[in-house]
């Protein structure tokens, strides 16, 4: 019995379509005895990189092809009819175009040509047109052409055509010739002579041998295994957005990855029923085992899988001298504009690093970076080094990294050396609002041939799932829609036991669904759904990058984007730059241009004199742990760790950040080092000999260079081998090899057996967790920025952060923090407001002093556009309505949203009767001709206009519509209307709950700001909200044992009242404060029953016992590798809705807020 | 104080309440029908004779319906229908409502009533007011008239004026008949096969035009409204080029209803067909045609109607809709 190869199947990037991944693929084809497989995918080759390494694994031999959807030939196009656009519902998915299978051969050329014909089919996806190959782009070489039932030739068949498939067959004939040309095979055993009949295969097998086209057997494979039809039907449900029809045709259940003997056997039937004898199923067979034999692609020669491509050097400055000439004259340079080149210690460093890069062969990669942020900084704007990078002396004489390794004790060998097999990383910061000007300077620079940007699969999770089955089976919108989002956002396929487990999802009886619906949802986990962009890698390669990967164009900025993701990129050997968009540089920016916009003074934030790094004003506010809005410390758990750590320095900020990780926290590197830090605890040092690498940490192993030097220093091995032997140590199978590796080489150094057992505990406790230091420092640097902002320049800073909104928290929330630090808040105003958040002098304020306010911004009222806002700021200023009518041209709904938050208060006192005027201003806009301006009236109107008698709002109605407009209580407190009934309850607020004692039972209420249930160390689920009142922040935290009764409620509500107990920890002041609730009410479902049957009823809601529901919570921890347990439910963005995007918030609008 | 509202609770059975519509007519001769559940009465006349007031009245007429048929019945009592039914829905069921007819009870019983409870303001309008700011019938009073004719336009902004202030002049109206008639059809899953629902279309166009025929009335214009998975709801409404009772204009009308939306993707849950404006049969006018087909079609039509009155409505069916079993 001879193999069989399938030449056509599909995995899971065919999105909505291939229901396996394909690295299944390429196994399950080993374990059925076949030798080969091909993959093609439809319109993608994204899956193809995967594909070919697990087929390296499984030892078959992959076949790269792509299913597309082709144009007809012109001579043969038929006429498409135009259809009525639906008045609901939307139109059908338009699946008319013929797919047409080409498999690449000839190697590279073949692969090249597969990369050009998918860019062609996508060229043209503008809006959300479906990717279609035109004729004309289609080229005629290197590839082999597999015409299926889904090709027009095909269809034709299927209609009992035989002339007119002919007919349709020669301009292929025509250009890829008969030796390339297949006709595909496929039989599935349906009735009818539709697509997988035998009937069908039978005549596509006869037209084949009348047209003298070698026919080829397939199974058009859609999933690997048997029984994955329904999944198979709910991918078609959600690529067409149909339900399923129960009447309709289904998947047939046989699209399965067959064994040879079963495709034999199929073989036989289609040869039978075309009346020819056995002999021609053998042929069959034989010539689909010949074709695939001639469909060579080798991944690592032809895909270029494990070689590396930089961009030709003559780009990046190297024209008539090697790269490695120029990047060591441009650090030579650089060594004497830093004033270095005294320093011995620093050139023989630099001779190291330039050495090692020579030998690797990166000096053009260097070369490159800096090029790119040598641009960037040419833009104007703030770009910075993240990651390991900033640990070479190179990069920082590059102007790449600022922070100097040197000072900092970094370590080159954590970034580069001998012993890392992989490409170098080094990410860059820049500004978030500017960030794709930074990708067109990219293009411009290296030329779109050379450059594309990183795809990233957005996988099935959870809630797409769930909507997706639901939407097939054809469930009611309205309860899949609650039922996606009362799910964490979890993988697929723990949907069962998340339902079991989880207290929040108590209410859900599974059952109710159907028999099929968690089966179905639980298939989906991991298959990707849509591609995006990838938010920060940018490809760089030389000029044939376009014969190495297909590009497509990203859908908002028509970007290149390769359909290779991150990982893919890597294998590929091509030159990834991660250009990362920071929100807070951003922020960062705008604060510093509204400084110089206002005072004229221009600050330059990097500049240490101007920017000092021991001010002492900032780190007071840095230990007052106020940091809500600073990069990197705002988390309920780090301002927590602040307040206990209470940082003096830069030095400890760096700290601060690398012990706010889930490694050291889970490891409890926390507690030593605060009781060490405080004196409380001796400082741990095994040898004096360690006494450089571990002083500057009290003796716990915080950073990853800590632990390179010990290895260093105990055994006396290079910091490279130190660097390989610590990443071995998060892998539980070597830490023994390492061991005794170590103690062996520590012993003949002459340390005593005390010194290296002691010393091995610290290593081996640590070793897994630590953080790169050079990460750290690069992190410290805008937090630092940031906070000395804060302290100094309190406005111009919320203007930032409002603007570009980096944090975690709500914008609500940011706001009134700034009205707590005495920042005034300016209302809206069309007059005074711009696009952006922008800062004024108040002269009026207590005190006497003028201080600087933030005026709110055009650009968060709901429904404003950027164009309208842009015109709304040309057009000022604006005498009367009328005027700001006809010139801003506002459309209706934000110029009546804009009179509701007072921004056109200048034009009469009334907010309703602005809203009708501005009715009728419309109204005799709209009849009156477009574009004619009545001359007489805009000059002649009064300014303010006419009352009408209308009520107008009053201060609840206000506050509601500055919450449903701009999403913020702009001019006061939202938990101002509740004050009455929380001084009825004796609710503590934020600010007294300072003054009360560890222990105390309280009742707190407030707005929730953010959400999270962090890995703890305890491996149970925490859930942290941080709740806001008039006063202060109140960080609350739930435990297990109290989810029952109130998950539900924390996850749901916005206004939250909660019973817990005042919780004190951290060093001798005791600052670190928090609230361990116990139970949890709605605030807004209180008042509701304050206001209609008296306090009486809310305090029987207080007092009423939640019925607990019978199941015991299921108490499961995943044991880590390295014996932490973590919760399984942990680490995951929480059910609900999300603070940060919602805008009805926490506001229950009592009537209408207009 | 002498107009009285009638609702009678969980009815649903036609003859029985043209029997109530009866029993009522022995109080007092102008008795209106607001089918499917309920009646306006003018009782002025009645008074005297019966030697009680209105509530009175109303009392006896709730005990007697009571007895009769064991139906639980509102009765609201006051100067006009507006208020009589506002004062009806003003409380729990089975009661009687007596509103004074004096104007400081009835500015103050309709000051906190909300604006749609107002007759004739629908969600839209009552939308409309509440963005002004006008979402209570004591709002609306205090409002100038101006105001009230600049937000809705000069014929609806004084109609509202007059009602919030309680002022409804219209007379109680004896034996006015139903005005439209509507059939409706689920489908048992969501269905977005045209077909199917064209043939759900002439299964409801048949049975409305059987049941026009036998009232001897017939519809000038069609509205077809058609429910969504997610509840939502789409209408629209045609003239009938001339007013009939004729299944298959009626048909050809709602298929080009329905061919104008267009829908592809729609999940449908619910169609359902409303004639309107009926009017008696014999004041139709008909276009007369030179064409026998229309004149045949009519008389196949009439043969079927007997033949379905003597055997049943599922005697005779129209071919295309046999598919679908209309609920």
């Amino acid at each position: 019995m001879r193999g069989f190869t399938h030449l056509h199947a599909v995995s899971g990037f065919s999105l909505r379509y291939g229901a396996s991944h394909p690295e299944q693929l390429a196994e399950r084809t080993a374990e059925r005895g076949m030798d080969a497989v091909a993959l093609t995918d439809r319109d993608t080759l994204g899956g193809a990189v995967r594909f070919a390494k697990a087929a390296g694994r499984a030892g078959v031999r992959p076949l790269f092809g792509v299913d597309l959807a082709v144009e007809a030939p012109p001579e043969v196009a038929g006429r498409t009819e135009r259809r009525r656009t639906p008045a609901r519902g939307g139109a059908f998915v338009d699946e008319s175009a013929q797919r047409v299978i080409f498999l690449a051969r000839d190697g590279a050329r073949g692969w090249a040509e597969l990369c050009r014909l998918v860019s062609a089919a996508h060229a043209d996806t503008a809006g959300d047109r479906r990717p279609l190959l035109l004729w004309d782009a289609l080229g005629g070489e290197h590839l082999t052409v597999l015409l299926g039932p889904t090709s027009d030739v095909g269809r034709a068949l299927a209609a009992g055509r035989p002339d007119r498939a002919a007919q349709l067959l020669a301009p292929w004939r025509e250009r890829y010739g008969d030796a390339a040309l297949r006709i595909e095979v496929v039989c599935h055993g349906r009735s009818g002579t539709g697509s997988g009949s035998l009937r069908l295969a039978a005549r596509a097998l006869g037209f084949a041998a009348d047209q003298r086209i070698t026919p080829v057997l397939s199974n058009a494979v859609r999933y690997v295994d048997p029984g994955q039809g329904p999944v198979a039907d709910v991918l078609d449900s959600a690529r067409r957005l149909v339900p399923i029809d129960p009447r309709g045709e289904r998947d047939c259940g046989e699209r399965w990855l067959k064994p040879a003997t079963d495709m034999a056997r199929l073989a036989e039937q289609v040869a039978e029923a075309a009346g020819y004898r056995v002999n021609t199923a053998r042929r069959l067979l034989e010539v689909t085992e010949e074709t695939a034999a001639a469909c060579r692609v080798d991944p690592e020669d032809d895909l270029g899988l494990g070689r590396v491509h930089f961009p030709e050097p003559g780009l990046v400055g190297a024209h008539r001298r090697t790269p490695e000439r120029v990047l060591r004259s441009k650090c030579a340079a650089a060594m004497l504009l830093h004033r270095y080149d005294r320093d011995r210690h620093r050139w023989e460093r630099l001779e190291d690093e330039l050495r090692l890069i020579e030998r690797l062969g990166y000096a053009s990669y260097f070369l490159t970076v800096a090029q790119v942020v040598a641009d960037t900084r040419e833009l104007g704007i703030r770009v910075a080094a993240r990651g390991s990078g900033a640990g070479s002396l190179v990069n920082h004489l590059l102007g790449i990294a600022t922070a100097d390794p040197v000072e900092h004790g970094l370590l080159m060998e954590r970034f580069l050396s001998d012993r890392r097999t992989e490409l170098p990383d080094i990410d860059i910061d820049v500004e978030s609002a500017r960030r794709l000007e930074v990708y067109r300077a990219i293009l411009d620079r290296f030329g779109p041939e050379r450059v594309a940007t990183v795809s990233m699969p957005e996988t099935y999770r959870v809630r797409h799932a769930v909507r997706d089955v639901g939407l097939a089976l054809g469930l009611d919108p309205a309860e899949v829609d609650k039922l996606a989002k009362s799910f964490p956002h979890i993988r697929a396929r723990d949907a069962r036991a998340a339902l079991q487990e989880l207290p929040e999802l108590r209410g859900i009886d599974p059952e109710s669904y159907g028999p099929h619906m968690w089966d179905l949802v639980e298939a989906l986990d991991a298959l990707p759904r849509g591609i995006a962009m990838h938010p920060c890698g940018v490809l760089l390669s030389d000029a044939t990058l376009l014969h190495r990967t297909p590009v497509v164009p990203t859908s908002g900025e028509g970007f290149p984007m390769s359909q290779f993701d991150k990982e893919d990129v890597e294998d590929l050997g091509l030159l990834k730059l991660d250009v990362l968009g920071v929100r807070m540089q951003s922020a960062m920016a705008h604060a510093v241009a509204e400084i110089e916009r206002t005072t004229g003074r221009r600050i330059d934030l990097d500049d240490a004199a101007q920017v000092p790094p021991d001010d002492p004003k900032t780190f007071q506010l840095i230990k007052s742990s106020q940091t809500l809005g600073c990069f990197q410390t705002e988390s309920p758990g780090q301002r927590d760790l602040i307040a206990r750590l209470q940082p003096e320095t830069f030095h400890d900020l760096v700290v601060d950040i690398s012990l706010f990780r889930p490694g050291p926290v889970a490891a409890n590197m926390v507690d030593p080092f605060i009781k060490s830090r405080h004196g409380r605890q001796a400082p741990r040092c095994p040898h004096p000999d360690l006494e450089p690498a571990l002083r500057e940490t009290y003796g716990v192993v915080v950073f990853h260079e800590q632990i390179i030097r010990i290895l260093s220093v105990m055994t006396g091995c290079t910091p490279a081998f130190g660097d390989y032997t610590r990443r071995a140590l998060s892998n539980a199978d070597q830490v023994g090899r390492v061991r005794a590796w170590f103690a062996q080489e520590a012993r003949r150094r002459g340390y005593e057996e005390e010194v290296v057992e002691r010393t091995w505990e610290i290593v081996e406790a640590f070793g897994a967790y630590g953080f790169c230091k050079a990460h750290a420092v690069a992190f410290a640097v805008p937090s630092y920025q940031s906070a000395w902002l804060k302290a100094h320049h309190p406005a111009a800073f919320y203007a930032g952060l409002l603007t570009h909104d980096p944090g975690m928290y709500p914008k609500r929330l940011l706001l009134a923090d700034a009205r707590r630090r005495g920042v005034p808040i300016l209302p809206l105003d069309v007059n005074a407001s711009d696009a952006a958040y922008r800062i004024e002098l108040v002269s009026d304020v207590e005190g006497g002093r003028p201080v600087h306010g933030i005026r709110l911004a055009l650009c968060d009222v709901r429904g404003m556009s950027e164009s309208e806002a842009a015109r709304i700021v040309t057009g000022r200023p604006y005498s009367s309505l009328q005027d700001f009518a006809s010139r801003a041209r506002p459309s209706r709904p934000v110029a009546e949203r804009l009179a509701q938050v007072g921004a056109l208060d200048t034009f009469g006192r009334n907010r309703r009767d602005l809203l009708l005027h501005l009715a009728e201003l419309h109204r005799s806009q709209r009849s009156s001709a477009q574009g004619q301006l009545t001359l007489g009236e805009v000059g002649a109107a009064h300014s303010a206009v006419a009352p009408v008698g209308l009520p107008d709002l009053d201060d609840a109605e206000r506050l509601g519509a500055e919450l449903g407009v701009l999403g913020m209580d702009a001019s006061r407190h939202l938990m101002g209307d509740h004050r009455e009934l929380l001084e009825e309850l004796g609710v503590t607020s934020a600010k007294r709950l300072k003054d009360l004692p560890h222990g105390q039972v309280v009742l707190v209420a407030g707005a929730k700001g953010a959400v999270q249930t962090p890995p703890v160390r305890s491996g149970k689920r925490v859930i942290f909200t941080t709740l806001d009142d008039t006063t202060g922040l109140v960080d609350c935290a739930f435990f297990e044992d109290s989810h029952e009764a109130c998950a539900h409620t924390v996850f749901h509500s916005w206004l939250l009242l909660v019973r817990g107990v005042v919780q004190r920890r951290g060093g001798g002041s005791g600052k670190a404060l928090s609230v361990t609730g116990s139970a949890a009410w709605d605030l807004t479902e209180l008042a509701e029953l304050r206001r209609e049957d008296g306090l009486s009823a809310v305090t029987e809601r207080l007092t009423q016992a939640d019925s607990p529901s019978g199941r015991a919570a299921g108490s499961r921890s995943l044991q880590l590798e390295t014996g932490y347990a973590l919760h399984p439910w942990a680490d995951l963005q929480p059910p609900g809705e999300s603070v940060k995007q919602s805008r009805k918030l926490w506001h229950q609008s009592p009537g209408s807020a207009g | 104080m002498n107009i009285l509202y009638i609702h009678f609770h969980d009815l649903q059975d036609e003859q029985l309440y043209s029997r109530l519509l009866t029993l009522l007519a022995e109080y007092t001769p102008l008795v209106q029908a607001l089918p499917p559940d309920a009646a306006l009465a003018d009782v002025s006349g009645s008074l005297r004779y019966f030697g009680t007031d209105a509530t009175a009245l109303a009392e006896r007429i709730r005990a007697r319906t009571g007895g009769l048929y064991g139906l639980r019945s509102t009765v609201g009592v006051a100067a006009n229908p507006l208020l009589a039914r506002m004062v009806a829905a003003d409380g729990p069921p089975s009661a009687v409502r007596t509103l004074p007819d004096d104007i400081d009870t009835v500015t103050a019983f309709l000051a906190k009533k909300p604006t749609a409870a107002l007759q004739g303001v629908g969600p839209a309008t009552a939308r409309t007011l509440s963005s002004y700011g006008l979402d209570s019938v004591g709002r609306i009073a205090a409002a100038p008239l101006g105001t009230l004719q600049r937000i809705l336009g000069v014929t609806a902004g004084r109609h509202l004026h007059d009602v919030a202030r309680g002022l409804d002049p219209t007379p109680v109206i004896p034996s006015a008949p139903p005005r439209s008639m509507s059939v409706e059809h689920h489908f048992t899953q969501d269905e977005l096969d045209r077909n199917r629902q064209r043939a759900a279309l002439l299964a409801l166009t048949d049975r409305l035009g059987l049941r026009l025929r036998g009232e001897s009335q017939v519809a000038c214009a069609l509205t077809l409204t058609i429910r969504y998975a997610d509840r939502s709801t789409t209408t629209r409404t045609r003239k009938l080029h001339e007013p009939t009772a004729h299944t298959r204009s009626l048909t050809a009308l709602a298929y080009d209803l329905h061919d104008r939306l267009a829908l592809q993707r729609a999940r449908v849950r619910t169609i359902s067909l409303r004639a309107e404006n009926l009017i008696a049969a014999e004041r139709a006018s008909r276009q007369l045609l030179f064409e026998p087909t229309d004149e045949k079609a009519r008389r196949l039509e009439a043969a079927a109607d007997r033949a379905r009155d003597r055997f049943g409505t599922e005697a005779v069916q129209p071919a295309g809709a046999a598919a679908i079993h209309v609920a």
